[in-house]
């Protein structure tokens, strides 16, 4: 039953853009006819645009009704590549069926529901128009007279029987005018697949060599780092060992500096735990180990994170990295007094925001380590958005997919 | 023994320096990347130079390619490579132009100090030195061929010393058995492989590695 009402919301906002279509469907004809004169080649791209923009906001009220509908953007500029658009054509083609049945069918469906109140509640008002003038009509026939209670009830049940029609014809209505919308307003049948592979291909590319750097990155800093400290170990160690027979004095030295070299093997590998996926992110979530990073920032930074519950591990880890990255950031370049950070869900999406008060003219090619933060969040399939004007402010957007 | 040091990591390159100073050996320069040791090999001219493999600027492979080419502005250097992982293909561009007076050894090995300066002085006398961890690699992967299969486990140890530069007497010490026995196993290795056999030490680890190595190559 709950059907009904969609199907009706679905038929009403349909009547809205028919009329608009079928206008556009005589604005076309009169161009074309005024393209042999040429005048009308001024006025073609105009309204070639305007049909993009109808279809665009069908596209809208399907996604909104419906399964989500991908427009193919925007037209392009030039007469020749917008008649050229292969979506343009079928939008063309969209314009003949929605006009139509756009109109034709909620003007039955509204009919029918108007009949369907009108002759079941007709037990309580015939008597008050004047006698001999209700009858029952149907498009535009009256087929009796009502002038008794048996001819009234015999209405009444006449109006139910609309009602059961409009409930049960209401959905298939509405199937039959979102029909041609659905089928010539999608992305055409093939070329939008291979654009969604080419999409994917690339950012699972990006994954994949992101993930590669990464790799690198901690190879890199184990192998210079704590492995190099702990071969000085042994070496020192050996040293040590043969010292001690010796010169006693000399092999304390040489243990103390092993430790020292201990020490700093044991501090650099916490280093690049930290790196990797970051424990604290385990210990006390997103929030707290963001309100932690703030409290180490350079910069005087205040957080506010509104996320209910966890999220996936990368998502965690790469928005800390994102913050973390951006804070360093600002810290180190943007001469700013204060940072902001938001951390938002809205839905499947999570929203990182820094924003500082720095002089702003930031570049992703300047060794900032925002190329950074766009590698690792495009891995993700999220997008990351770097508005820096001279003189500031500089605001990092970052949104990411949860993947829940 | 005149000594240059090629290492970037400066803790490690000091903790050697100290080590073969405090041993009475003559650290006359030490070097942070290829280019530096090439220089101070042209002004030392020392007996040994012991050079890590990855180096700056790219972290790769510089230390074998500033060995190549400091054996060959300087021919007779004895070079000891350090690295902190087995590669094989180093080993094999490093043995390219022959093993006398070549060491490649893992850098966790020079805390055996006595181990390691006897590698070092084996290499500086024109002898080998190869880590027993890439002897092992290289037997691991090269292809179980009927001639090394048809090795006894004895045999094999006797073999794997051999590999690392070992002559017959350290052998017998390290096994702790008579020279003869040694001389024994190493005959029927080299019948097994069908190898001939030669008494020069070098050669004889050279024809070893040649053989693994080959057995290496023919893998798919």
């Amino acid at each position: 039953m709950r059907a009904a009402p969609l199907a009706l919301v679905h038929l009403t906002t349909g009547f809205a853009t028919a009329p608009v279509a079928a206008l556009l469907i005589v604005v076309l004809g009169l161009i074309v006819l005024l393209c042999v004169v040429g005048v009308g080649l001024l006025l073609l791209r105009p309204a070639l645009g305007a049909v993009r923009g109808l279809a665009d906001l069908e596209r809208t009220r399907l996604s909104w009704l419906g399964e989500e509908l991908v427009g193919p953007g925007e037209l392009p500029r030039g007469l020749r590549a917008a008649v050229a658009d292969p979506a343009l054509r079928r939008e063309v083609a969209w314009l003949l069926p929605h006009a139509t049945l756009g109109l034709a069918l909620p003007g039955i469906a509204l009919q029918l529901a108007v009949y369907a109140f009108q002759y079941a509640t007709a037990p309580g008002w015939w008597r008050l128009v004047p006698a001999g003038t209700v009858s029952l009509d149907l498009g535009g026939f009256s087929f009796f007279t009502v002038d008794d209670w048996a001819g009234v009830w015999t209405m009444s049940l006449f109006g139910a029987l609309c009602a059961v029609a409009v409930v049960l014809l209401a959905p298939i209505m509405a199937w039959l005018q979102v029909w041609p919308g659905r089928r010539l307003l999608g992305p055409p049948p093939g070329t939008d697949l291979s654009l969604r592979v080419a999409e994917l291909t690339a950012t699972r590319a990006a994954a994949l060599d992101a993930h590669a750097t990464e790799l690198r990155r901690i190879e890199r800093s184990l192998h210079d780092g704590s492995q190099n400290r702990l071969v000085a170990v042994t070496v020192l160690l050996g040293a040590a060992r043969r010292a001690l027979a010796r010169d006693p004095a000399v092999a304390d030295e040489l243990l103390e500096r092993a430790q020292g070299a201990a020490e700093l093997a044991l501090s650099e590998l916490r280093e690049v735990v930290r790196s990797v996926l970051p424990p604290v992110l385990t210990d006390r979530g997103l929030a707290g180990a963001l309100s932690g990073l703030a409290a180490d920032s350079a910069v005087a930074c205040r957080v506010e994170v509104d996320v209910a519950g966890r999220l996936a591990a990368s998502v965690e880890a790469t928005a800390y990295f994102v913050v973390a990255e951006a804070l360093t950031n600002a810290a180190r370049h943007s001469g700013a007094g204060q940072v902001e950070v938001s951390v938002r869900r809205r839905g499947d999406r999570l929203r990182v925001r820094v924003r500082d008060d720095g002089h702003g003219g930031a570049g992703e090619d300047s060794g900032s380590g925002l190329a950074g933060i766009r590698r690792r969040v495009e891995a993700l399939d999220g997008t990351m958005t770097l508005t820096s004007p001279p003189g500031g402010p500089t605001t990092v957007d970052v949104e990411l997919l949860c993947g829940s | 023994m005149r000594i240059v040091i090629a290492e970037d990591d400066a803790l490690l390159r000091e903790g050697l320096a100290l080590l073969l100073r405090a041993e009475g050996l003559d650290v006359v320069a030490t070097a942070t990347d290829g280019e530096g040791l090439l220089a101070a090999v042209g002004e030392h001219a020392p007996d040994v130079a012991v050079i890590d493999v990855r180096m700056p600027p790219t972290h790769t492979d510089e230390g074998i390619r500033a060995a190549v080419t400091a054996r060959q502005r300087q021919s007779g250097l004895a070079v000891l490579v350090l690295s902190a992982y087995v590669e094989q293909a180093f080993a094999t561009e490093l043995l390219a132009s022959g093993s006398a007076g070549l060491g490649y050894l893992l850098k966790e090995r020079v805390g055996r100090v006595a181990e390691f300066l006897e590698a070092l002085h084996r290499v500086a006398g024109g002898g080998t030195a190869i880590d027993p961890e890439v002897v092992a690699q290289l037997l691991t992967r090269a292809r179980p061929d009927a001639g090394l299969e048809r090795i006894s486990p004895r045999e094999r140890e006797v073999l794997e010393l051999m590999a690392q530069g070992l002559g017959n007497t350290a052998i017998a010490q390290r096994l702790v058995v008579s020279e003869g026995a040694v001389h024994k196993h190493v005959r029927s290795i080299f019948a097994k492989l069908d190898l001939a056999p030669t008494d020069a030490v070098d050669r004889r680890v050279a024809a070893v590695l040649r053989h693994l190595d080959e057995g290496a190559r023919r893998r798919p």
